[in-house]
């Protein structure tokens, strides 16, 4: 059984170092590099207590989302986080060395350490929302740790990609695992418990389909697994990641972090299981596959050529649990396993190879086996797996990988025949750009290379150590099937799966297959360089393979709307705002009216005194002329007219106290804007005829909005007067103590409001104290 | 217990009022702002204690009966904009003591503060139509003001702009609550909501009337189109009062759109025939509006934010977009009805918890930056992390949280709204509906989303990372503005890993914006029986 002690422990124990390594740095300088190796080995050593245990722990976190921090011990789990923290040990050991003299090294074993915690978190978290939470957290490390050289500006570029393209894809995750949840929930599941909802997983799938999020949901996360695992066409941040130091190119960008998209497939495979899974995933890994494979022999940087060549192989792994068959499930988990030991071995080779000769360009490198012997052996071993040449472990998975697109074809014959082709050739520019790196220690030395010195133990020892496990696992692969990777790839299956892994010893499809990939690779090494010309040229003619297009156009195309909300919409003119503003209230309101309401209403017209016809006649006649005005001070005497108007109107709808403020007011304003109109020039400039036809219009809907407005809201007469009308006429004098029943609504049964607008004069007065006292001041002193 | 309704309004009220009184003795008056503040997120804290164990509390101003006089209403849903406006309050006024230049200080600084939180406190209290204008005509002035604070030319632009667009808000609210008055014959929002919910007691007109107010609260907002004042009213604005502006006052136009449209308009007896909305809603008319004000809200407010020099601007247009991420669930609510309605409040109400503390967290590291180097032009500033790795992290707390990274406090914003738009895509998709203006909806939110990681990381790199420009070498980084933000995002963080509490009150809250039939009883249930 699963102990919750012993999976929060290994996942909390990087997380508590994490914290700590500023501080421990500060204590113990560069060592702090070794106490990293000791934290990843107490994890390593946590988690292979819990080989052989099955079941899922949790404790609750947020109990009425039913969010929990559930963890499920399974094969596949273990495999991935044994992997993560034995890599782990050894790259912490070897950072001790390579990053010797670095600046900020507590922030960089800062986020190391915290990055192990996210990844063991991944592997295995069973609750969908912590499932996400160190999925964004391995994000987050990423970006810290590519932006490393912080000063480099192809660091912070490179940061900045990985974050919004990983990220990014990670909201995509967030959304399939919402509809996920909706599923879940339809069929009586907490949302997101994830090891309930593959324990009924089919209940859960006939679900999604019957609402319809079952494609979404598939695609959505599809997309983030892409996105996180370098596949096309969101592999272009991987090249970049490669800024970072090697250890963290080594642990992040090729044996865990990339990986967490094909984990995360892995662990979905069984719940979307179908055609449409295999249309969509093993076409993505298989193009994927491809593309990474031609770009990785057009490298001209040994971590370039890495990088791509990790992406193609995330491709493989993607494409193998894309298939249907049992062999997808055993291709994918052995290639991710096989594929963490090669790899990570590989970019420490490359670091040392950087470290002691000083470049990385292919071309300027050759001839290392002298300087670096004990090296070039190591590299022999990985290289060879990673071509997929028997007898070596990478030849295993990806024979396995041949027999599931040969098994697809079959199977479902037509254009699947793709499949296959497609393997084979992506896989000869495999052992194409394998040949190639091996080639750094065995061909020529060129003679522009400088004096190279032996590799010291420090970083010798860890990809030795990896190298040694490549071979026992392709001398005696039974082993590291039956401990783990056989149980591990039937979590992924949905049918029996046994690996057998071997040299084949009868003629089939997959091995002429393998037979093709191999000859045919090795037979066109020779030309190699002709090769890369031609692939140069093809790359020279499709700019779209080129990494970071896409990337840039999306930055400069939201540069461009960027630039076009700051001036275009926000340019600063009172009037366009006001004009929107005005626009927008006049149609909201009418759109109100219009679905809601038949018709205008009419209402009941009392008898109109001639006097009041004429006092409004008058005001009418003010607010045309004040649109007319030729001049400051004649537009300010109008609009007083139309003002006084105002207060005649009260005065004959029996208004004397509204009638003896608005004469107030009035008369104060025509003197303010006298005042002030004598600092401002005296005539406007002219406005052109659209505009003030615009205008115009503008003014005309804003009038009949506010007179449709009150046309609804006039009381049509017949009535009585409403409870509240009624209470306070009947409680004025005897609860009020006034007769004046406004004034006791202003300063009893409503002094609230009154107070409220007391404070507001109080803030008016304040606010000419401070624009007086601040004219001149501005911010500082 | 009632009168603990009133407190919050209160303290406040004799905090401005002392700190003008005491306005000759600088420090003295610094001293009872920040006590006034501290004694405000107290009754604050217990009136909201009192709800969340006792249930909500109501106070009749003045002893006058409910409808007559005005009411103060503290239910779970004001209680959790005024928990919100308090974190932010009390770490706006302590960083302002220390950021704001002394002798700025003295110039009515701390007493306009205090009304300003006072228009907010009590336009989230009010039970009555008339009272809320009031109160946010409080608020407004004291804005208007604190816009025109620095008196530069760019500052009096900033706030002649700012100052007309809302005094258009101002006539037109004053238009829809005449309007609503005159139709329901009640200034009492609970009043007014018997009266809605009457079979046959109300024309369709209050739905014309009612978009007439909602124009004003858009505006507060900052929704688009009435986003236009945002972006250099934020800039002009002391920093630490942005911080309140973004982070509580803009919230207090969500808190109106959602007391009034769902537990006012909620049950109204009105039939409203508006495409993709619940037949059964009354509030049908506001679902495809407020969608699409959310949507290009977080496409404008997304877009600006991604190449804007300095970083007050940036986070201002941020605010547009985020105030979107509100909108959008709450239309999705007005949309619906039954869980979803309650799902898009929720959405809404924990999206505003974390874009209240994230951005209130964000303007104030903006004004370390600019107290320290003197500008927060991008252009600038480069390698603030080497002058202080803290620092650095503090607002690297603050820069995720806004992108949505789990477990900080926006991350569950994020989750809730998506969770909203997943729903309402997957009701849909199992209907007969097209499931294109979901998908749509989605789709938005998506690339809302990732302009957000655009700026986001455009802005934190721009100023940590890269080589220390020439104003940064010689700026200092105060320490003890860092200690204060560093408790501030500490709370950023903690509300998210202890995020149980916060959906609780939440939860609380939505059921509270939503149930009209309590609400009525609670404000009038004692007179009417």
């Amino acid at each position: 059984m699963a102990d919750l002690f012993v999976l929060a422990l290994a996942i909390a124990l990087p997380f508590l170092a994490a914290v700590f390594a500023p501080l421990l740095y500060r204590l113990l300088g560069e060592t702090v590099g070794y106490v990293g190796a000791v934290v990843a080995a107490v994890c390593f050593a946590l988690l292979l207590t819990q080989v052989g245990a099955e079941g899922t722990v949790s404790t609750p976190w947020i109990p009425s989302m039913d969010v929990a921090f559930r963890f499920t011990v399974d094969a596949f789990g273990l495999l991935f986080a044994l992997l993560a923290s034995g890599i782990g040990i050894l790259i912490f050991a070897y950072a001790r060395e390579y990053m010797h003299g670095k600046p900020d090294l507590g922030r960089f074993y800062m986020a190391l350490l915290a990055f192990m915690g996210s990844i063991l978190g991944v592997a295995l978290a069973a609750d969908l929302v912590a499932l996400f939470l160190f999925w964004e957290l391995t994000s987050v490390c990423s970006f810290v740790l590519i932006g490393y050289y912080t000063d480099d500006a192809e660091s912070r570029y490179s940061a900045r990609m990985a974050m919004v393209i990983t990220v990014g894809g990670g909201l995509c995750l967030l959304v399939g695992i919402l509809l996920i949840a909706v599923g879940a929930e339809s069929v009586g599941l907490a949302p997101f418990d994830l090891a309930a909802i593959l324990a009924n997983r089919g209940a859960v799938a006939d679900a999604m389909r019957a609402q319809g999020v079952f494609l979404p949901a598939l695609a959505l996360v599809a997309v983030a697994a892409a996105a996180k695992s370098a596949q096309v066409p969101l592999y272009v941040w991987l090249p970049g990641a490669m800024v970072a130091p090697t250890p963290v190119s080594a642990f992040l960008h090729s044996a865990t972090m990339v990986k967490v998209g094909v984990y995360a497939l892995g662990r979905l495979r069984p719940l979307f299981h179908g055609p449409e899974w295999m249309a969509l995933v093993a076409t993505l890994g298989m193009v994927t596959m491809t593309v990474g494979a031609l770009l990785a022999v057009l490298a001209t940087d040994i971590k370039e050529l890495l990088a791509y060549s990790t992406a193609s192989h995330l491709g493989l792994m993607v494409a193998a649990f894309g298939f249907e068959s049992h062999y997808g499930a055993e291709a994918g988990a052995f290639h991710l396993f096989n594929h963490a030991l090669f790899k990570a071995t590989l970019f420490l080779v490359a670091g040392i190879v950087a470290h002691e000769a000083g470049t990385r360009a292919i071309d300027d490198l050759g001839g290392l086996r002298e300087d670096l012997p004990i090296t070039a052996g190591i590299t022999v071993l990985a290289a060879l797996s990673m071509a997929g040449i028997p007898p070596f472990n990478g030849f295993y998975s990806k024979e396995i990988l041949f027999e599931a697109a040969w098994e697809a074809a079959v199977h479902g014959g037509g254009l699947l025949w793709l499949y296959p082709a497609t393997a084979v050739f992506a896989s000869v520019f495999t052992v194409l750009y394998s040949l190639r790196f091996l080639w750094l220690f065995f061909g020529p030395r060129p003679d522009g290379l400088g004096p190279v010195h032996r590799a010291p133990l420090g970083l010798l020892a860890p990809p030795a150590v990896l190298a040694v496990a490549v071979a026992a696992v392709s001398v005696v692969p039974g082993v590291a099937i039956d401990l783990l990777v056989d149980d591990a790839a039937s979590a992924t299956a949905v049918s029996h799966v046994e690996i057998h892994a071997g040299i084949p010893t009868s003629l089939s499809g997959p091995v002429v297959m393998s037979a093709i990939t191999i000859a045919v690779g090795v037979a066109a090494f020779p030309f190699y360089d002709r090769i890369r010309a031609s692939l140069e040229r093809v790359r020279a003619a499709t700019t779209l393979v080129h990494p970071t297009v896409g990337y840039d156009a999306l930055l400069s195309a939201t540069d461009r709307a960027s630039g076009l909300v700051g001036r275009s919409v926000h340019n600063g003119l009172i009037r366009t705002y006001v004009w929107w503003v005005l626009l927008s209230a006049c149609v909201l309101t009418v759109a109100g009216y219009a679905t809601a309401t038949t018709g205008l209403p009419t209402p009941a017209v009392a008898e109109t005194p001639v006097a009041l016809v004429l006092v409004l006649a008058v005001a009418v006649v003010a607010a045309v002329a004040v649109t007319t005005a030729d001049s400051h001070v004649t537009g300010v005497l109008t609009l007083g007219i139309l003002g006084f108007m105002v207060a005649i109107f009260y005065i004959l709808a029996s208004g004397a106290d509204l009638a003896l403020t608005q004469l107030v007011v009035e008369t104060l304003l025509l003197l303010i804007f006298l005042l002030v109109l004598e600092e401002l020039p005296a005539y406007y400039g002219e406005i052109d005829l659209l505009r003030a036809a615009r205008d115009g219009a503008l003014s005309v809907a804003v009038g009949a909005t506010a007179f449709v407005s009150v046309l609804y809201a006039a009381p049509d007469g017949a009535g009585a007067p409403t409870p509240t009308a009624s209470f306070f006429t009947n409680n004025a004098i005897p609860e009020g103590g006034g007769a004046n029943i406004v004034n006791v609504i202003l300063t009893d049964f409503r002094a609230f409001d009154t107070l409220g607008e007391s404070i507001v004069i109080v803030l008016a007065a304040l606010s000419v104290l401070v624009l007086l006292t601040m004219r001149d001041r501005g911010e500082t002193q | 217990m009632s009168l603990l309704a009133l407190a919050p309004m209160l303290a406040v009220l004799l905090t401005g009022t002392a700190a003008l009184l005491v306005r000759g003795w600088p420090r003295l008056q610094r001293g009872v702002s920040v006590l006034g503040t501290l004694g405000y997120a107290g009754a604050v804290g217990s009136l909201c204690w009192q709800v969340v164990s006792g249930g909500a509390v109501v106070y009749q101003v003045g002893g006058w009966r409910a409808p007559f006089g005005i009411t103060l209403v503290a239910d779970a849903l004001s209680a959790f904009m005024l928990a919100l406006t308090a974190i932010v309050a009390v770490y706006a006024v302590v960083f302002s003591v220390r950021f704001i230049d002394d002798r700025n200080q003295r110039v009515y600084y701390h007493p306009m503060f205090q009304f300003l939180l006072l228009g907010a406190t009590g336009a989230l209290l009010t039970g009555d139509l008339f009272n809320l204008f009031v109160w946010f005509e409080v608020m407004l002035m004291a804005s208007y003001v604190f816009v025109a604070f620095y008196g530069n030319a760019q500052h009096t632009a900033a706030a002649v702009r700012y100052v007309v667009l809302n005094i258009i808000g101002g006539v037109l609210m004053l238009l829809g609550i005449g309007g609503l008055y005159a139709t329901t014959g009640t200034l009492n929002m609970a009043d007014m909501a018997r009266v809605l919910a009457d079979p046959g007691g109300v024309t369709g007109a209050v739905v014309g009337l009612s978009a007439l107010i909602f124009v004003t609260f858009a505006l507060k907002a900052g929704l688009v189109p009435f986003q236009f004042w945002v972006p250099s009213a934020y800039r002009a604005a002391p920093l630490p009062v942005v911080a309140v502006f973004a982070g509580a006052t803009k919230k207090v136009g969500i808190y109106a759109i959602i007391r009034l449209y769902f537990t006012v308009f909620g049950n109204a007896d009105l039939s409203v025939a508006v495409p993709g909305a619940d037949a059964g809603s009354s509030i049908g008319f506001l679902a495809p509006v407020l969608v699409l004000m959310g949507v290009a809200s977080i496409l404008v407010g997304g877009l600006g934010a991604v190449t804007r020099d300095s970083l007050d601007e940036l986070f201002a247009y941020s605010s547009i977009g985020q105030i979107g991420f509100i909108a959008v669930p709450i239309g999705i609510a007005a949309a619906s009805t039954g869980s979803l309605r309650h799902l898009g409040v929720l959405a809404a109400l924990v999206f505003a918890f974390h874009h209240a503390v994230t951005k209130g967290l964000l303007f104030l590291s903006t004004g370390v930056i600019r107290d320290a180097v003197g500008t927060t032009r991008l252009s600038r500033l480069g390698g603030l992390a080497d002058s202080s790795p803290a620092f650095a992290s503090v607002m690297l707390v603050g820069g995720l949280s806004l992108v949505g990274i789990p477990p900080l406090a926006g991350f569950f914003g994020k989750l809730f709204v998506f969770d909203a738009a997943s729903r309402r895509f997957a009701v849909a998709a199992a209907g007969t509906e097209t499931t294109a203006g979901a998908a749509a909806i989605l789709l938005v939110l998506v690339v809302g989303a990732v302009l957000t990681i655009l700026y986001s990381t455009r802005a934190w790199m721009g100023a940590f990372w890269g080589g220390q420009t020439e104003a940064v070498v010689r700026g200092r980084i105060d320490p003890v503005e860092v200690a204060l933000l560093s408790t501030f995002a500490a709370v950023v963080l903690a509300s998210g890993v202890g995020f149980e509490p916060i959906v609780q009150f939440a939860d609380a809250a939505a059921d509270a914006a939503l149930d009209t039939d309590g609400y009525v009883d609670l404000v009038l249930g004692g007179e009417r029986s």
